[in-house]
């Protein structure tokens, strides 16, 4: 099954894809058994198209970059260990996704441990030192649109902690199945659709208030 | 709800008209992270490196304990070391990690070689005594696994971020 698939009803079989090119279920199944197998290009496949998931996941809960880094390595490790070994191969994604959050859940607790409150590494936020990227939004032809880019940026990282958490996952790329999203988050696949209604909503009106839309 | 029911028909062009703007909203904001917080490019390429970690002929030791997690933490205490447990099969592989580096055990108590794994390069080299007990005076930071040759057994513990 590939990225035009009819649409299910059934969220758990919401596909990679509500729009991109992706790693469906199917093809998570078989990049996995291939990547098993000794296939290195299937394993490219994989940390292609879920590394941004991988990493969604990490800035949802807000480490410091260090942390952010070593979580993102660790997951990568344990899921290269497991090939082979995992269950439910389809589900790769989730499996990541859940691994990703257990993670990050640990370097919260053991800050907490060290300084009850406080800490900034769980206050600092996404590095914004000049990325090749950036250097490309600064350039003149750019500059509305990166403006605009800039704002958008501003009032999501001001939501509430539940919707930036929520929407951080969610804009990864390909956009990420609700099974996916309920294993990076602990949310129950149910909920997630009225909950990023109502936080898009919420940020939109923060950028109207702005008159940024 | 009433007032949806009077006009069904608009009620619903208006749900989808929303649905179609809530979708613009999110990929727009999903074209801003791919520019202002992408994966960063040498963290990908560790991603891809990592495929040599897949060892078919290790077995795994999973996790089993970890005082991190299932340990109650004690007041005003704050310097604890982190205690794991990792168990593949009758092997079990008790580890103490603290600033100074590491301690643990092989158990039941047997000797064995002994890497300590930081990514997907070659470790540092360890033997344990025939207690199966064993020391790493090196401050662990990041990721870390231990490979452990006992016999013809090879052992990998499950990858963690010390």
């Amino acid at each position: 099954m590939t990225a035009g698939a009819a649409p299910s009803t059934a969220y758990d079989d919401l596909p990679y894809t509500r729009g991109g090119a992706a790693v469906d279920r199917t093809d998570a199944g078989a990049l996995v058994q291939a990547a098993a197998d000794g296939d290195a290009a299937a394993w490219k496949a994989l940390v292609e198209g879920l590394s941004p998931l991988v990493w969604s996941v990490v800035r949802a809960h807000r480490l410091s970059d260090a942390d952010a880094h070593e979580v993102y390595q660790t997951a990568w490790f344990r899921f290269a260990q497991h090939l082979g070994r995992i269950r439910e191969p389809g589900k790769a994604g989730a499996w990541l996704a859940s691994t990703t959050r257990h993670e990050c859940l640990k370097v919260i607790r053991s800050a907490q441990r060290l300084t009850l409150t406080d800490d900034p590494r769980l206050l600092d936020r996404a590095s914004e030192d000049g990325t090749p990227e950036q250097s490309l939004l600064d350039s003149e032809e750019a500059a509305a649109q990166s403006e605009r880019v800039r704002r958008l940026w501003q009032e999501f990282e001001e939501l509430g902690e539940r919707c930036r958490q929520l929407l951080r996952v969610l804009m990864a790329t390909p956009p990420p199945s609700y099974h996916d999203v309920s294993a990076a988050l602990g949310i129950a696949v149910g909920s997630i659709g009225p909950l990023r209604q109502r936080c898009l909503r919420r940020l939109r009106a923060r950028l109207e208030a702005r008159g940024a839309m | 709800m009433s007032d949806r029911h009077d006009d069904d028909l608009f009620g619903e062009e208006d749900f989808d008209d929303r649905e179609f703007d809530d979708e613009l909203l999110e990929e727009e904001l999903r074209r801003a992270a791919a520019v202002l917080d992408a994966v960063p490019a040498e963290l990908q390429q560790i991603a891809l490196d990592a495929y040599a970690l897949h060892d078919l002929e290790a077995r795994v030791a999973e996790l089993t304990f970890d005082s991190l997690v299932d340990a109650l933490p004690v007041r005003g205490v704050t310097d604890v070391p982190r205690m794991l447990t990792f168990q593949a099969g009758e092997v079990t592989v008790d580890v103490e990690v603290t600033a100074q580096g590491l301690l643990g055990q092989v158990l039941p108590p047997r000797s064995a070689r002994i890497e300590i794994l930081g990514g997907p390069r070659p470790g540092s080299p360890l033997t344990s005594d025939d207690l199966g007990r064993f020391t790493a005076d090196v401050p662990l930071s990041g990721p870390f696994a231990l490979r452990l040759r006992t016999g013809g057994d090879v052992v990998v513990t499950e990858w963690l971020r010390a």
